[in-house]
């Protein structure tokens, strides 16, 4: 155990120890933080970078006339214009296009003349607010009027949802649980991806450094491939925690910066910062108004939050546990990393298809396929995440929980009996006969 | 007796690597480990230090059946180097020293030891990569000893050392010598290691083919060849003697001879002395350890035929 101890915090040390890992570490979360702001400010300001556009409406129908709507970066002016005079027009720098209207039978024929080819939201703006004339002229020539063609529009439905458990009626929300879970998956998977080929990588170097020799010459194979896959656990979890607490405590700032900046209602982004982490009592202090996002707020407490976390963690650090000692493996099994190639996919593919299906996992949490899934170790890490936020009956969690440990106990014995041969075994790259051989072979 | 090898196998799954192997190796001794490239010699030294097991034989270390708690006792250099080259040269030998069973603060205090002995204090906060060859061949040299093992293996040794630092190896070997340690050398090169061993043995094709002490040995391969200077007429064959080699500069001939009927070292000097000669020197020529390996591996394969 003191060997293990020994080359866990070599491991550990000599990553954290680092100036590139203090850099990654601190410089992350400013660019996660900093590339969800510059999402959020321009999902709040569509038109930015975009120019005014002023559209003359050349209508000889006369249906349109006064009636379309200017939006932040489109205007309508409306103009009785022959073709040449609106092509002299065009030489006019301030003006976008012409929108010629006629009448060609029962069809209305709509060209726009413009000096650039117009961008499709463009063309879509203007399509869309000819139509809405349209079927507004449409339905007052039927006989309803305006004030009752609002009510129809504004008719919205919202379903609540409840579970019922055991301890009763639950209130739950899907919106929250749909993000929670995935989150969490997609933690879990970036996590094992991440940490997972650190621990490749650390066994080729050794292999290739022929440091091997001298270590397996005081401890055993297994101790030094155990001391590897914990210490870069650790070094994971460190960077991991660091990365929470900074993006907790710079999301706030940066989000009401964002939000200054954009001129948006707070209570129309509260819903975003929430999922980036904002503290609670920081969004209380702002006033939210929408029903969205109280219902986000009342989503969030139905949750077990505590039993969400632990689990989390478990999973978190059973899949690492178990694709680590794979990735191991692999790594001693080979003499450098481009020959990595062919034992890499049978590891990634499971981990990249359970990131994959969960898109559908999530519309279906209860199918036999997400309980499946959930109980194979090579995709519960991230199906059980997945799944956890909908509630999963206790059962099938402990079920599942026992799968991920005799999982992890077996990859890490296989890549232990693997390891062992392959760490001392230099030149031709081994084929899987081999290291089928390897795992049977005596020491 | 340090170790002693009693009927050691092994074998892979193509080829044996030893085959029947004894040997003992005394206590405060250098022992020469002698064979041709692929003989079997990393074989024989990943098994004294438990990287990998025998087929079968028993082997003794320091009088008890060898165990892996014995491997804290051995210092092992293997013929591949390696160190972790982005970890300071500081690190690095503590971390050595501490998985060869130190303490922390016994093993800051061996590493003050040797860094005082090599002079090496400025290169203590290095990373490795930063240190030439010949400064990460000492601090390997150091991660190997620094845990006063017992038992020293240096696997070819002096591959890569450039004669300055060859030189400071071979003393700070014999300076452990005397501190008690046993030493195992290993090396294809059989002429580097004849003036420094007390024992050796040869080792060809997975087979021990010789061992003993160096001088012994020397003795019991020795052809009877003398070297002589002289001035004079060039000696030729007769009924006292046999020109091996002839060569001769302005005024010294150099001759390799044998005595027909010999009976000492004197007797042929007296010999010499009767003929119209100057006699400058007279030196019995000892076969070198590659001459006498070649010899050895001639009877073996006669013996086999």
């Amino acid at each position: 155990m003191h060997k293990i101890w020994l080359i866990c915090k070599r491991e550990y040390l000599s990553r954290v120890m680092k100036k590139s890992f203090l850099i990654m570490t601190l410089v992350s979360p400013l660019l996660i933080v900093l590339f969800y702001g510059i999402i959020f400010y321009f999902s709040f300001n569509k038109d930015l970078g975009e120019d005014k556009k002023l559209v003359l409406v050349n209508d000889a129908t006369g249906i349109f006339q006064n009636q379309l709507e200017a939006e932040n970066n489109i205007s309508f002016q409306y103009k009785n214009l022959n073709e040449e005079a609106s092509l002299e027009m065009l030489k006019n720098a301030e003006i976008f296009g012409v929108l010629n209207i006629k009448k060609e039978g029962e069809q209305i024929q709509y060209n726009l003349i413009a000096n650039e080819q117009p961008g499709l939201s463009t063309l879509n703006g203007i399509e869309s607010k000819l139509e809405k004339v349209l079927k507004a002229k449409k339905m007052q020539d039927k006989g309803i009027d305006a004030s009752l063609l609002k009510e129809i529009n504004d008719i919205s439905v919202q379903i609540s949802t409840q579970k019922s458990t055991d301890k009763g009626l639950e209130k739950s929300n899907s919106g929250v649980t749909t993000i929670i879970g995935f989150v969490g998956a997609f933690l879990i998977y970036f996590f094992i991806f991440l940490y997972g080929v650190q621990v490749m990588k650390g066994v080729i170097e050794e292999k290739t450094n022929r440091i091997v020799e001298v270590i397996i010459s005081s401890v055993k194979p297994f101790q030094l491939m155990m001391g590897k896959i914990v210490g870069i656990a650790m070094v994971g979890f460190t960077q991991f925690t660091i990365w929470v607490v900074l993006v907790a405590a710079l999301s706030g700032p940066v989000s009401s910066l964002v939000m200054k900046m954009a001129h948006v209602d707070p209570s129309s982004i509260a819903q975003t910062t929430q999922m980036s982490g904002m503290p609670t009592d920081e969004l209380a202090k702002t006033p939210v108004k929408s029903n969205a996002s109280m219902a986000i707020l009342s989503g969030l407490n139905q949750l077990n939050i505590p039993m969400l976390l632990g689990l989390f963690v478990f999973y978190f650090i059973g899949g690492y546990l178990f694709y680590g000692a794979l990735f191991a493996a692999v790594g001693s099994a080979v003499d450098n990393e481009t020959d990595t190639q062919q034992f890499m996919m049978p590891i990634t593919l499971p981990l990249i298809f359970s990131i994959a299906i969960s898109q559908s996992i999530i519309n279906t949490p209860n199918s036999d396929l997400a309980i499946w899934l959930s109980m194979i170790p090579f995709s519960s890490p991230v199906i059980m995440m997945v799944r956890l936020p909908f509630g999963v009956p206790t059962s099938e969690i402990i079920a599942s929980m026992a799968c991920m440990v005799l999982g992890f106990i077996g990859t890490v014995w296989l890549a232990g009996r693997i390891y062992r041969i392959g760490i001392l075994t230099f030149g031709k790259k081994p084929s899987y006969k081999d290291l089928a051989k390897w795992l049977f072979r005596k020491s | 007796m340090i170790i002693q090898i009693e009927n050691l196998y092994k074998s892979y799954q193509t080829h044996v690597a030893l085959k029947d192997i004894n040997l003992n190796i005394q206590k405060g001794s250098i022992f020469g480990l002698l064979g041709p490239n692929g003989a079997g010699k990393t074989s024989l030294i990943r098994i004294l230090t438990h990287i990998t097991e025998a087929d079968s034989g028993q082997i003794l270390f320091n009088g008890e059946k060898l165990s892996p708690n014995h491997i804290y006792q051995m210092g092992y250099l293997p013929e591949e180097r390696g160190l972790y080259k982005k970890m300071t040269v500081k690190d690095q030998l503590l971390y050595f020293a501490e998985l060869k069973g130190l303490s922390n603060s016994r093993a800051k205090e061996k590493l003050k030891y040797w860094v005082d002995k090599f002079d090496i204090k400025s290169w203590l906060d290095k990373k490795v990569e930063e240190l030439s060859k010949g400064m990460q061949q000492k601090i390997q040299f150091i991660a190997t000893v620094v845990h006063e093992p017992k038992l020293i293996i240096l696997d070819e040794p002096f591959s890569g050392f450039d004669p300055i630092n060859a030189q400071i190896l071979v003393d700070e070997i014999l300076i452990l010598k005397e501190q008690g340690a046993s030493i195992i050398f290993s090396t294809h090169r059989m002429d580097s290691v004849e003036l420094l061993c007390d024992h050796i043995a040869l080792i060809n094709k997975s087979e021990k083919i010789l061992d003993g002490a160096v001088n012994e040995i020397r003795q019991q391969f020795k052809k009877n060849h003398f070297e002589i200077k002289y001035e004079g007429t060039p000696l030729i064959n007769d009924h006292n003697i046999n020109i091996v080699s002839h060569k001769e500069n302005e005024l010294v001939q150099t001759d390799i001879i044998t005595s027909k009927q010999f009976q000492s070292n004197n007797e042929l000097i007296k010999q010499l002395m009767q003929y119209p000669i100057s006699l400058n020197a007279f030196t019995e020529k000892l076969p070198t350890m590659e001459e006498i390996f070649i010899q050895a591996v001639n009877q073996k394969q006669q013996s086999h035929a």
